[in-house]
C-alpha cells in the first residue's frame, strides 16, 4: 500500500484508491447482497420464531409437555452421542495415517471419506434398508435372531453416522497436513513415546480443528432429516426424531408445536454458528496456528 | 516410499487400518449393495423404471431447479463474498457468520419456514400473490429451497481465494491504464474462475440431492413438483425396492461424475492459484 | 569414535539418495555436512537420527561403539536440531525445552526442582533466561534457533545432530549464530554433526568439513584441507571463488596459452587436456612482464571498496576472462587504470584432467 499512498498524496485531488470502487457502486453492492440474505436467510429465520410464538409464550412453552416431544429429543442425542464420538475417532485415525505418512492411493482414500457428502440423504437411508431391512440382504438372518434395526433405534444411528462420516476427517486431514511432521519427529527424538507424542504433541496443536469438526459433525447429526426418515418408520414416542417429529406436527396442521419445536433446532443452529465463529476467531489468534474455514 | 518402509511415526497400520475397515463397513459396502440390488432387475425393467414419464419429469424439475439454483448462487455468491472480503459494513462479522446458516440448520426447518414465509399467507408470499407468483408448492418452491440451501458453497470457496488476493495484482493493472471493470472482468474473474465453478459445482450436487428442504415447499405433486429423492420414497413406501434402488443407481452415477468433477475442478483451481 | 556410519545406502525409487556412505566423526569434534541440495546430507543426517533408514544391507550407525542400527529414534539419545527448528507452538520456550524430561517413563523422569534447575541452566547457555514464558511464536529466527538447541541439550544426548541450522536465517544473524554455535561447542564440546549447504559457514565453524556429491562423500578433511587442496573439480567449484584455465599438460608443468606453469596434479587420467585452477589471491600482478613466466592481460574494471581490491582482466589471447584479488596495499602500490595491459603469475595452480566441465 505504501507507494500507492504516496504516488495519491503527490497527485492533485487523491479522491479514492485506484483499487477501490466508487463509493455509490459500493453502496449499491452491499445493498444488492444484504438484500439477497436477508431474503434467503434473515426472514425464513425471523419467521420461525414468529410462528412459533403466534400464539404466546404459553401455547409455545405448552408444546413442550409433551413426552412425544420429549422421546423425540432422547432420541436425537442417544443418535448424536454416538455418532459424533464415533466419527471423531475415525477422523482423527483417518487424518492421523493420511498426513503423517506416505503411502500410494491416499488421494482416492480422501475421495471416498467425502463420498457421504455426495450421496443424496435419501439414498444414505435407503442404503440401510437394502442391507438390513426385511427384503433387505441380511433381513432374513436379522429376522431369526429378532434383531431389528430398520424402523428402529440402530437403524437411525446408522444413518446418521453414515451422513455425518466426513465432518471431523475433512476439517483434520488438510489441517495436519499443513503442520507437517517435524512437531513429532521432535518429540521422538527427545524420547517420548507414540502415545505420548500424540497427546501431548499433535492433540493440542488440532484441538481446535478437532472441536470445528465436533461442532458440524453435532449440527448435522441432530438435524438430520432425510435418511433418517427412510430408516426411521416414524413411529411415535420410538423412531421419531427431533426433525421427523417437526414433519409429522408440521403434516397435522399443529403449527405453533411445529415451530416451536423447529425453533429448538433453530437455536441449536445459531449456537452452531456462533462457537464456529468463536473457534475460527480463537484460532486465528491462536501462535503460530492457521486453517482455514471450509464448508 | 515404498509401502513396506518402517516409519519412525507409529500407529500407521493401526490407524489406516481402522480407516479403511470403518470407511468399508459403513460407507462403501452398503453403497455397493445399491449396485447389487439393482441387478436384480433385468436391463428392460431398469431402463422402464428409470425412463417412465413421472420418473422423467421428476429429473427435468430436479436437474433444472438445482442448475437454476446454482445459477442463482453464482452470481451472488461472487457479489457476497465480494462484499464481505472487499468492503467495511456495520454487522459485517455477523453476516459473515450467517452465510453458514443452511449449513447448520436441519433441512426440515428450513423448509417449514421457506414455506410458511413464501406461501400466499407468508411474509413474502402476500407480496407476490397479487402479482400472480405463487411460490409454494410450484417449481419456483423447489427453486427457492435450492437456493438456500447451496448459498455458502460459492461464498465460501470464492472467499479465501479473494482474501489471497496480491493487491499489487489490481494495483499493476490499474497502472496500466485499466478501469476497475477492465480490472476486474481482465485480471479478478480469470483468477476466481476455478473457485466460482467449484462453489457452483458444489451447490448444484448438493441441490440435486436435497429432501429435506424442498418436501414442504413442492407440494409433490406427481409430473409437476416431485422431485427425484422424494420418488424414490415414494417407491419404497410402495414396497418397490427394485424400483427405488434404480432411481437410486441412476443419482448415484449423476453424484459419483460430479464430484469427480468438484476434484478435477480443485485440483485445477490449485494448480492455477498456484503462486507464479 | 564417536559417531560411526558404515556402507549406508538409501534409494528413493529410482534416485540414489545415499550410495554406500562410511563416515566416522571423533569425540568431541564439530564435522560439518557440506554439499548442495539433493546431495544426500540430510537424509543422512536423519538415518543417524533414526529418523530414516538406510536400505538393509551392511549399513551400521554406531554411537561410541555401540551399534545403535536397530534402535528407534526415542531411544538413541541423538539431540536433533530441525531445519525449520519444529518447536512445540502450543508450548511455551521453558516447556518446550523441558519436554524431554517430562515425556521420560516415571521410573527415569527426574523430579520437578531437577527439571527447573536443568531447564535454567539451559536458558542461561543459549542466552534466553527473560523468554523463558514466550510462545515459539513471539520468538524471532534466531532466537528459536537457539531454543531448539537447548531443547535437544536437555535430554543431554551423547551426540548433537543439526539439520540447516541457520539456514532459515538472514545473513546477519547467520554469522553472529555461527560464532555463537562455535563458542558454545568449545563449552560444551559434545560431537556435533551438522549439515549446511553454505560453504562459508562450514568452512567457518566446523573442525573438519564432508563435502557431498550425489549421495557420496567426495572429501572429508580440515576446513584448510578442503579449501587448499580441494580433490576434485567439483569441490573447487563448489567452493567458489576460484578461476579456471583450459590448458594442456607438459612435462609436469601445465601450458596455459603459450606459457607454462609449476603446478601440483590433483586427480585424473594421463589425458594431455587439463583445467587448471588458481584462486584469485594466488594471482601476482605486474606492470612488465618479469623473467618468469606471465600471462598478458587487459584489465577491464577493478574496485577497490572493501578489504581487498577485486580485478576483472581479459586474456590477451583469446579474451577469457579471469578475477585477481589484490591486498589494498599491492592496489595502491599497482595503481592499474582500467583498459590497461597487465602481466600475471599464476600461484599455487591445480590441474584436473579435462574431464569436467562447469
Amino acid at each position: 500500500m505504501g507507494p500507492a499512498a504516496t504516488l495519491n498524496r503527490a497527485s492533485m485531488t487523491p479522491r479514492r484508491r485506484p483499487t477501490s470502487e466508487p463509493p455509490r457502486v459500493r453502496r449499491l453492492l452491499i445493498g444488492l447482497a444484504l438484500g439477497f440474505l436477508a431474503l434467503f436467510l434473515v426472514v425464513p429465520l425471523a419467521s420461525v420464531f414468529a410462528h412459533a410464538l403466534a400464539r404466546g409464550w404459553g401455547a409455545y412453552l405448552k408444546s413442550f409437555h409433551d413426552p412425544v416431544t420429549f422421546s423425540a429429543i432422547k432420541l436425537t442425542v442417544i443418535a448424536a452421542a454416538i455418532a459424533v464420538p464415533l466419527n471423531c475417532v475415525f477422523g482423527v485415525a483417518a487424518a492421523w495415517a493420511i498426513a503423517k505418512f506416505r503411502f500410494p492411493g491416499k488421494q482416492l482414500l480422501i475421495t471416498l471419506i467425502d463420498l457421504p457428502f455426495s450421496v443424496s440423504p435419501v439414498i444414505s437411508g435407503l442404503i440401510f434398508v437394502l442391507l438390513f431391512g426385511a427384503q433387505g440382504a441380511l433381513g432374513p438372518w436379522l429376522i431369526e435372531r429378532e434383531i431389528q434395526i430398520i424402523f428402529a433405534v440402530p437403524g437411525i444411528v446408522l444413518a446418521t453416522t453414515f451422513v455425518t462420516f466426513p465432518f471431523v476427517a475433512r476439517e483434520l486431514i488438510p489441517l495436519m497436513q499443513a503442520q507437517g511432521r517435524s512437531e513429532e519427529e521432535a518429540a521422538i527424538v527427545l524420547g517420548a513415546s507414540g502415545w505420548k507424542t500424540f497427546w501431548r504433541v499433535t492433540l493440542p496443536n488440532i484441538k481446535w480443528g478437532l472441536l470445528y469438526g465436533v461442532i458440524l459433525c453435532n449440527a448435522r447429526a441432530m438435524g438430520e432429516f432425510g435418511a433418517v426418515s427412510v430408516v426411521s418408520g416414524h413411529i411415535r414416542g420410538e423412531t421419531n426424531t427431533i426433525p421427523l417429529h417437526i414433519e409429522i406436527l408440521y403434516n397435522e396442521y399443529n403449527f405453533v408445536g411445529a415451530f416451536a419445536v423447529a425453533s429448538l433446532l433453530t437455536l441449536l443452529a445459531l449456537v452452531t454458528l456462533a462457537l464456529k465463529t468463536w473457534v475460527e476467531w480463537k484460532n486465528a489468534s491462536a501462535p503460530g496456528a492457521n486453517h482455514g474455514s471450509s464448508p | 516410499m515404498p509401502f513396506r518402509q518402517r516409519n519412525v511415526l507409529p500407529g500407521f497400520r493401526l490407524t489406516l487400518g481402522f480407516t479403511l475397515l470403518y470407511l468399508s463397513l459403513l460407507v462403501l459396502i452398503p453403497l455397493a449393495g445399491v449396485f447389487v440390488k439393482t441387478s436384480t432387475l433385468t436391463w428392460d425393467q431398469f431402463w422402464g423404471t428409470v425412463t417412465a414419464p413421472r420418473v422423467l419429469a421428476s429429473y427435468r424439475l430436479s436437474f433444472g431447479a438445482a442448475l437454476l439454483a446454482a445459477t442463482v448462487n453464482l452470481f451472488f455468491g461472487l457479489l457476497v463474498a465480494w462484499v464481505l472480503v472487499r468492503y467495511q459494513f456495520w454487522g459485517k462479522r455477523l453476516v459473515d457468520a450467517l452465510v453458514d446458516l443452511p449449513f447448520a440448520l436441519p433441512t426440515a426447518v428450513a423448509g417449514i419456514a421457506l414455506t410458511a414465509v413464501y406461501s400466499k399467507n407468508g411474509w413474502i408470499g402476500a407480496w407476490l400473490a397479487p402479482l400472480g407468483i405463487n411460490v409454494a408448492f410450484t417449481p419456483l418452491g423447489v427453486f427457492v429451497a435450492l437456493t438456500f440451501i447451496g448459498l455458502p458453497f460459492v461464498v465460501r470457496t470464492v472467499q479465501p481465494v479473494l482474501e489471497d488476493l496480491d493487491a499489487e495484482l489490481e494495483e499493476a493493472a490499474a497502472s496500466l491504464g485499466a478501469n476497475r471493470w477492465q480490472t476486474f472482468r481482465r485480471v479478478l474473474l480469470p483468477i476466481l474462475f476455478p473457485s466460482l465453478l467449484t462453489g457452483f459445482a458444489l451447490a448444484f450436487a448438493r441441490a440435486l440431492g436435497e429432501y429435506g428442504s424442498v418436501v414442504f415447499i413442492s407440494g409433490n405433486m406427481p409430473m409437476k413438483t416431485e422431485i427425484t429423492p422424494l420418488l424414490i420414497i415414494t417407491k419404497l413406501e410402495q414396497y418397490d425396492y427394485a424400483g427405488a434402488t434404480a432411481l437410486a443407481v441412476v443419482m448415484l452415477v449423476v453424484s459419483f461424475v460430479m464430484l469427480l468433477t468438484i476434484n478435477l475442478l480443485q485440483w485445477w483451481g490449485s494448480r492455477s492459484h498456484a503462486p507464479a | 569414535m564417536s559417531i560411526e556410519v558404515r556402507h549406508i545406502t538409501r534409494q528413493f525409487g529410482k534416485f540414489k539418495a545415499l550410495d554406500d556412505v562410511t563416515l566416522k566423526v571423533e569425540s568431541g569434534e564439530l564435522v560439518a555436512l557440506l554439499g548442495p541440495s539433493g546431495s544426500g546430507k540430510t537424509t543422512l543426517l536423519r538415518i543417524i537420527a533414526g529418523l530414516e533408514f538406510p536400505d538393509p544391507g551392511p549399513a551400521q550407525v554406531l554411537f561410541y561403539g555401540d551399534d545403535v542400527t536397530h534402535l528407534p529414534a526415542s531411544q538413541r539419545k541423538a539431540g536433533f536440531a530441525f531445519q525449520h527448528y519444529a518447536l512445540f507452538r502450543h508450548l511455551s520456550v521453558f516447556e518446550n525445552i523441558a519436554f524431554g524430561l517430562r515425556v521420560r517413563p516415571r521410573a527415569t523422569r527426574p523430579p520437578e526442582r531437577d527439571i527447573l534447575q536443568r531447564v535454567e541452566t539451559l536458558l542461561k547457555l543459549v542466552q534466553l533466561e527473560p523468554l523463558a514464558q514466550r510462545y515459539p511464536a513471539q520468538l524471532s529466527g534466531g532466537q528459536r534457533q537457539r531454543v531448539a538447541l537447548a531443547r535437544a541439550l536437555a535430554v543431554e544426548p551423547k551426540v548433537l545432530l543439526l539439520d540447516e541450522p541457520f539456514g532459515a536465517l538472514d545473513a546477519k544473524v547467520r554469522k553472529d549464530l555461527r560464532r555463537w554455535l562455535r563458542r558454545l561447542h568449545d563449552e560444551i564440546h559434545i560431537t556435533t554433526l551438522f549439515v549446511t549447504h553454505d560453504q562459508e559457514e562450514a568452512l567457518e565453524v566446523a573442525d573438519r568439513v564432508a563435502i557431498m556429491r550425489d549421495g557420496r562423500i567426495e572429501q572429508i578433511g580440515t576446513p584448510d584441507d578442503i579449501y587448499d587442496r580441494p580433490a576434485s573439480p567439483f569441490i573447487y567449484d563448489f567452493l567458489g571463488n576460484v578461476n579456471l584455465f583450459h590448458g594442456r599438460i607438459h612435462e609436469g608443468r601445465v601450458l596455459i596459452g603459450d606459457t607454462a606453469f609449476e603446478a601440483a596434479r590433483g586427480a585424473g587420467g594421463p589425458q594431455s587436456q587439463a583445467v587448471a585452477f588458481v584462486r584469485p589471491h594466488d594471482i601476482r600482478v605486474t606492470r612488465e612482464a618479469s623473467g618468469r613466466s606471465t600471462l598478458a592481460a587487459r584489465l577491464v574494471r577493478c574496485h577497490a571498496a572493501g578489504p581487498v581490491a577485486q580485478l576483472e582482466l581479459e586474456r590477451l589471447d583469446g579474451g577469457a576472462a579471469f578475477a585477481v584479488q589484490l591486498s589494498r596495499d599491492q592496489f595502491r602500490q599497482l595503481q592499474p587504470q582500467p583498459g590497461e595491459q597487465l602481466f600475471v603469475e599464476l600461484q599455487n595452480v591445480r590441474v584436473f584432467s579435462d574431464d569436467y566441465s562447469i
